[in-house]
């Protein structure tokens, strides 16, 4: 049983991995028509792509976006992380459940649902409104991130550091957030990437300037080209790179404690 | 202890509760007022009525595409349990060193981000895709299958992969928490293979496979770019109707209404899962 159970395990990982394989393919294929046979290797649509000035603004708007989410998912998700795993909080089970109502409601219907509240108080649509939706849908996982560190944690520290004579404040300052500091930057990591390739939200929210996924699903509809094949490829190993930083951070937090 | 009214725990939470209600409950909020309103030629009537809602119970059309997203959900949760089924106990029970390694990878597609990933599934499944041209190359078939891609089954191959991470880490959940000592008192006993799965693995998993089905089935249910994007004419959903409506067609009350349709069915499916994981995880404490 285990045998037919490794071989199915190798197939669905196969299956997981065959889209990113397939762009990976064709964004090195030295022919127009994304298809097989493979005609030949060309560097012709990562040329295409590095040399975009629209994309690179793009690019550069999805950094002044993520840079401030990230900052901000990571302070209130380590708030809430805090609250949740090692001081009484009032309600716990209804504000664990309040923290993943972001990631719960489609996203498209809070995307409206924000829409009309930014309308109603009369605020424009920029990308100020980008970050501040952005960082209410990515909260839950970084929340999620830095209470998987924290559960981690030796409680015996605090109260060691309690008997001591360490205030709750210093005992906080000098013994939780440097043991947490890991945590929170798995969790920034993380945020980071999930703001960059966030397109339903932040394609209701932004005015004018377009984040880099919103350029690349207009493209996607109207210009499809292998050159696109280019950019997802270099947008999911940079996404690939960070995240596994992210988990080899986190995982360091673990061993330590 | 009793010296301030909040603890340190209230005082961090306040903050997140305040976000989460300005960016969260209150836009929901606001919507669920819309959905009384009404649209009178450009303007939006603030008189109450329930109109839109009972325009969307007599609409055939919306009632249709309303089962349809659960109906798609539903046949979504129980592919991503089949296929995950498998992969979360050979994880929990089969791999040691290797585990964590292996929950990672199964991770990190998903961070590349919805629409890089239904890029790739259109490069794969479109008439002059990989699988069509792969087909045709290898003499298989004489002309490309015009089905594969923009189909309902293009929908639900990359709604499949999507969200059968999620699955996975439910069903991980619950076989990491299941005893082995259960399996062997039943081997004891006399209990055959089938019978070992029937009544000892698969009660004590079900709270897994209703926390990732719940979750696969709230995802697939809200889910717009990937209909969108490759369903081609089937791609017309109950989310996509939404985004219509507050777009070209400009009647907010009617999308709000149909928005807190949704929402409401959710929740309900929701709440009767997790009374259903407590009523299970009750029953496995009780043996």
């Amino acid at each position: 049983m285990t045998r037919v159970a490794t071989f199915w395990v190798y197939l669905v990982f196969g299956f997981m991995y065959l889209p990113i394989a397939m762009i990976l393919l064709f964004s090195v294929n030295d022919a127009d028509v994304m298809a097989f046979p493979i005609r030949g290797l060309t560097s012709a649509w990562y040329a295409d792509i590095l040399s975009d000035a629209r994309l690179g603004g793009g690019f550069l708007t999805t950094l002044f976006v993520a840079f401030p989410v990230a900052i901000l998912s990571t302070l209130f998700g380590a708030a809430a992380a805090l609250a949740l795993v090692f001081y009484p909080v009032r309600w716990r089970g209804l504000f664990a459940a309040a923290l993943l109502l972001p990631f719960l409601v489609p996203r498209l219907i809070l995307a409206v649902a924000q829409l009309i509240l930014f309308k109603e108080v009369s605020v424009d649509r920029s990308l100020w409104t980008v970050i501040a939706g952005q960082s209410i849908i990515i909260l839950p996982f970084s929340t999620l991130i830095i209470a998987s560190v924290l559960i981690r944690l030796d409680r015996r520290l605090i109260e060691a550091a309690a008997d001591l004579g360490a205030s709750g404040r210093s005992s906080f300052r000098r013994v939780v957030l440097p043991l947490m500091g890991n945590g929170l930057l798995a969790s920034w990591v993380i945020a980071f990437v999930l703001s960059s390739s966030e397109y339903v939200l932040t394609a209701f929210l932004s005015g004018r300037e377009q984040p880099l996924s919103v350029l690349v699903a207009s493209d996607f509809r109207f210009n499809l080209s292998p050159s696109l094949n280019a950019l997802a490829v270099l947008i999911v190993f940079g996404n690939i790179a960070l995240v596994v930083l992210a988990e080899a951070i986190r995982r360091r937090s673990g061993s330590k404690a | 202890m009793r010296r301030s009214i909040l603890s340190v725990g209230d005082w961090l939470a306040l903050p997140v509760v305040a976000a989460l209600i300005a960016l969260c409950c209150a836009p929901l909020l606001i919507l669920l007022a819309y959905s009384f309103f009404q649209v009178d030629f450009v303007t939006i009537s603030h008189d109450l009525t329930l109109a839109n809602y009972a325009k969307i119970a007599g609409s055939e059309t919306y009632r249709s595409l309303i089962a349809r997203a659960f109906g798609s959900a539903l046949l979504v949760v129980a592919l991503t349990a089949v296929i995950a089924y498998p992969v979360a106990w050979f994880i929990a029970k089969r791999v040691h060193a290797a585990k964590s390694t292996l929950l990672t990878l199964l991770l990190v597609p998903l961070y590349s981000g919805d629409l890089i990933r239904i890029f790739a599934w259109r490069v794969l499944l479109g008439a002059e895709g990989a699988i069509n041209r792969s087909l045709m190359w290898l003499n298989v078939i004489d002309e490309p299958l015009s089905g594969l891609l923009f189909s309902p089954l293009a929908t639900h191959i990359a709604l499949t992969y999507n969200y059968l991470p999620f699955m996975v880490i439910g069903l991980w959940l619950a076989f990491e928490s299941l005893d082995d000592r259960w399996l062997e008192a039943a081997a004891d006993l006399g209990a055959p293979t089938h019978a070992r799965f029937l009544r000892v693995i698969l009660p004590l998993t079900v709270p897994g496979l209703v926390a990732g089905g719940l979750m696969v089935f709230v995802m697939v249910a809200g889910d717009y770019l990937t209909p969108q994007l490759l369903g081609g004419a089937s791609g017309i959903t109950i989310i996509s109707a939404i985004n219509d409506l507050f777009g070209t067609a400009f009647d907010w009350p009617l999308g709000s209404a149909i928005a807190w349709t949704m929402l409401s069915i959710l929740m309900l499916c929701f709440g009767l899962g997790a009374l259903a994981i407590r009523r299970s995880s009750l029953v496995a404490e009780d043996v």
